[in-house]
């Protein structure tokens, strides 16, 4: 056997082994097209983060990842939306523009997904609103087995600084909002429940979601 | 030129009496001197009963900010988009106002105690919307371009005056305090930029795509026939069709060209354009847009240079520059991009600086706009800017200008100021920062580009063009 041909069968093997459990694989996303309508206003903000250099880093997560949020109910703290509906936050329509948005009420306000069962979770993606460079305040993400979130709570994203939303204060970065959404590395998080939280933008006081989007294992 | 105004004022009626010598006699008879009745036992804070024709972005921007005004009460919201009318009507309701949704604005004018209406409907409907209200008895805000057409700004105008009822046009940067600051203060009254030679403007936006709609919200083609669209694509994208806008010259440069006469105090005296539908294939309007007008000044003749691209983001966003012998000027709406860059031969400014009107190089904000809006945190940045390790000079160029700030920013949502303004004149008599009058000179300033493009040469302005 030459060489060329004892490369084509590690390969082939390779290609055929199996993905165990304990194997990761890089999570594929699905992105919309950037919708920036107009000049971008700069922002200033104790803690936004700097612009990002070259795409973003692949985030692994185990084989045999899904995404678990797809057509699951929503709730939200603001039962009448100014525009939009609840449905939308897990509709999989992540365009972004006029009809595919829930708009919120103003100041702190959450929407919550259940997953049906507890579920472990890997990755969270969202996406507030990406027509225009914004910075929402206070993004929370919690995930949680009980509905109310009072019990055995789990935070993987605040960048509430100075927990004026009554989460606890959080270290994590403001960031700029664009459609390729928020990469929340949930490292494995266990819960049924999913909440994330806002209060606002840097545009005006009200809070949207195009998409949330949850990935893991059921 | 004028008198000088507190920073956070609107421009005085002495002002507008000065400026409007200059601007035509037209301005003279202006609605915004007539005192307008007051609403029915009103006193100084009496509440507005307000209506709003278009409910579109640029209506919900102006309902935003809006919202931050005391006794204001929005009572009705019109569009002929369910979605739009639903999303105006449900915003209100947010914020605890008692809103009625109409799809025919008649029968909102017919049927609803208002005192004022505000259009943000696509610039091709300004004209019918408002002068219908105007002949309702309502006062009006209407969202700039004032018409796409010369005739339907006209008519806006002499509805005004056949009504007494005011009409103020949303060029809002005429009522920000720092561009009142600006002129009022440092152009007129100190002269800081010497004799003004030159002016620059520029609002660069990188290419988009069309704005679509979803399925379900698709208004059926027999229903937008009936309201003079040809189809939802061309409802959605009004801006780049030349029978409801006047394209990017009018949506991004009316602003600025706007500003240019305002500065200047004067109309220009001739335009040459150039320009094209360069690179979108499903769009009418020019795409990208340069044009050099000549503005006849009592000091002298002021070149101005305009371009608007729709194309390319390059070069700085969106500025107005104005150039004179001893000192430029760079202005925005971002503070970020406002400047004053002082010549090595001007007098010293440190007197100024004293007084409070501007501040010294390097005291300004120097990375991102300073928070402006009342929802944004206060804090400021825990940073600090790295001095260069070496320095380098090319004795070819002259030496790099200081760059000295001013001290006076918005800290409101930039339209807020020019509702206030426009409420204020209803309330209180105060003069209008853009009345009809000038309104219409700058729609005659911009529409004439599209025109200067069209014709590929020189056209020239007689002083009567900007008299309604």
């Amino acid at each position: 056997m030459n060489t060329r041909s004892l490369f084509l069968v590690i390969t082939a093997c390779a290609c055929a082994w199996p993905l165990s459990a304990q194997d990761k694989v890089p999570l594929n996303l699905e992105l919309p097209k950037p919708l920036f309508v107009g000049t971008p206003r700069p922002i200033q903000l104790p803690n936004l983060e700097k612009p990002r250099s070259g795409p973003r880093p692949v985030l692994m997560v185990p084989a045999g990842t899904v995404l678990l949020s797809k057509g699951k109910t929503v709730t939200a703290s603001d039962g009448f939306p100014v525009i939009g509906e609840l449905a939308y936050v897990t509709d999989g329509e992540k365009t972004g523009a006029d009809g595919t948005f829930v708009e919120f009420g103003p100041g702190v306000q959450w929407v919550q997904i259940d997953l049906g069962a507890p579920a472990t979770i890997s990755a969270i993606v969202v996406w507030h609103f990406h027509a225009q460079a914004r910075v929402y305040h206070d993004v929370v993400v919690m995930v949680s087995d009980d509905p109310e979130f009072k019990k055995g709570v789990k935070t993987l994203f605040n960048n509430d600084t100075d927990n004026s939303s009554g989460a606890g204060a959080g270290k994590d970065p403001a960031y700029i909002e664009t459609n390729e959404g928020r990469l929340i590395d949930a490292q494995g998080a266990k819960g049924r429940y999913v909440r994330l939280l806002s209060a606002g933008n840097t545009t005006d006081e009200l809070n949207h979601y195009v998409e949330v989007e949850v990935f893991g294992k059921p | 030129m004028s008198d000088s105004t507190t920073p956070s004022n609107p421009t005085t009626r002495r002002d507008f009496l000065s400026a409007g010598a200059k601007l035509g006699a037209a301005v003279m008879a202006s609605p915004y001197l007539v005192r307008a009745a007051a609403p029915a036992g009103t006193g100084g804070t009496q509440s507005l009963n307000i209506g709003l024709i278009g409910c579109g972005e640029q209506g919900r921007v102006l309902l935003n900010a809006a919202l931050k005004i005391p006794d204001i009460r929005f009572k009705a919201v019109c569009d002929i988009w369910d979605y739009n009318r639903s999303y105006g009507e449900k915003l209100l309701k947010k914020y605890g106002h008692d809103v009625k949704p109409f799809e025919d604005y008649r029968e909102m004018l017919s049927s609803t105690e208002l005192d004022a209406v505000i259009v943000a409907t696509p610039d091709w409907l300004h004209a019918e919307h408002t002068v219908a209200a105007l002949k309702a008895g309502k006062h009006v805000y209407c969202e700039k371009l004032m018409s796409n057409t010369v005739e339907g700004a006209r008519s806006m105008v002499k509805a005004s005056r056949e009504t007494g009822k005011l009409l103020q046009i949303g060029h809002q940067r005429r009522s920000n305090p720092r561009y009142i600051h600006v002129r009022d203060r440092l152009l007129r009254e100190k002269k800081l930029l010497g004799r003004i030679t030159n002016l620059n403007g520029q609002w660069n936006r990188a290419v988009s795509a069309d704005l679509g709609w979803p399925e379900r919200f698709t208004i059926p083609e027999s229903k937008l026939n009936a309201f003079g669209y040809a189809n939802m694509h061309e409802f959605r994208n009004w801006r780049w069709f030349k029978k409801y806008a006047g394209g990017p010259i009018s949506d991004l440069g009316a602003h600025q060209i706007d500003i240019f006469n305002w500065m200047l105090g004067v109309n220009p005296s001739s335009v040459m354009a150039g320009g094209g539908a360069d690179y979108y294939k499903n769009h009418e309007w020019y795409d990208n847009v340069m044009a050099i007008y000549e503005f006849p000044t009592s000091e002298g003749m002021v070149r101005g240079f305009y371009e608007v691209l729709t194309t390319t983001s390059a070069g700085g966003g969106y500025h107005e520059y104005f150039m004179g012998t001893e000192a430029a000027l760079k202005m925005s709406e971002n503070p970020k991009y406002t400047k004053l860059y002082r010549e090595a031969q001007a007098p010293a400014w440190e007197p100024y600086v004293e007084q409070g009107l501007i501040k010294k190089p390097g005291a300004g904000e120097e990375g991102a706009a300073p928070a402006s809006k009342p929802w944004e945190k206060e804090e400021k940045p825990k940073f600090t800017v790295a001095a260069p390790r070496t320095s380098v000079v090319d004795v070819r160029e002259t030496a790099a200008l200081s760059a000295w700030d001013i001290p006076v920013t918005l800290d409101k949502a930039i339209h807020q100021p020019h509702l206030e303004n426009f409420f204020s004149g209803i309330r209180h008599n105060t003069p209008l920062s853009c009345p009809g009058e000038q309104g219409f000179a700058s729609a005659v300033t911009v529409l004439k580009v599209n025109e200067a493009v069209a014709a590929r040469r020189m056209l020239t302005f007689a002083p009567g063009d900007f008299v309604a």
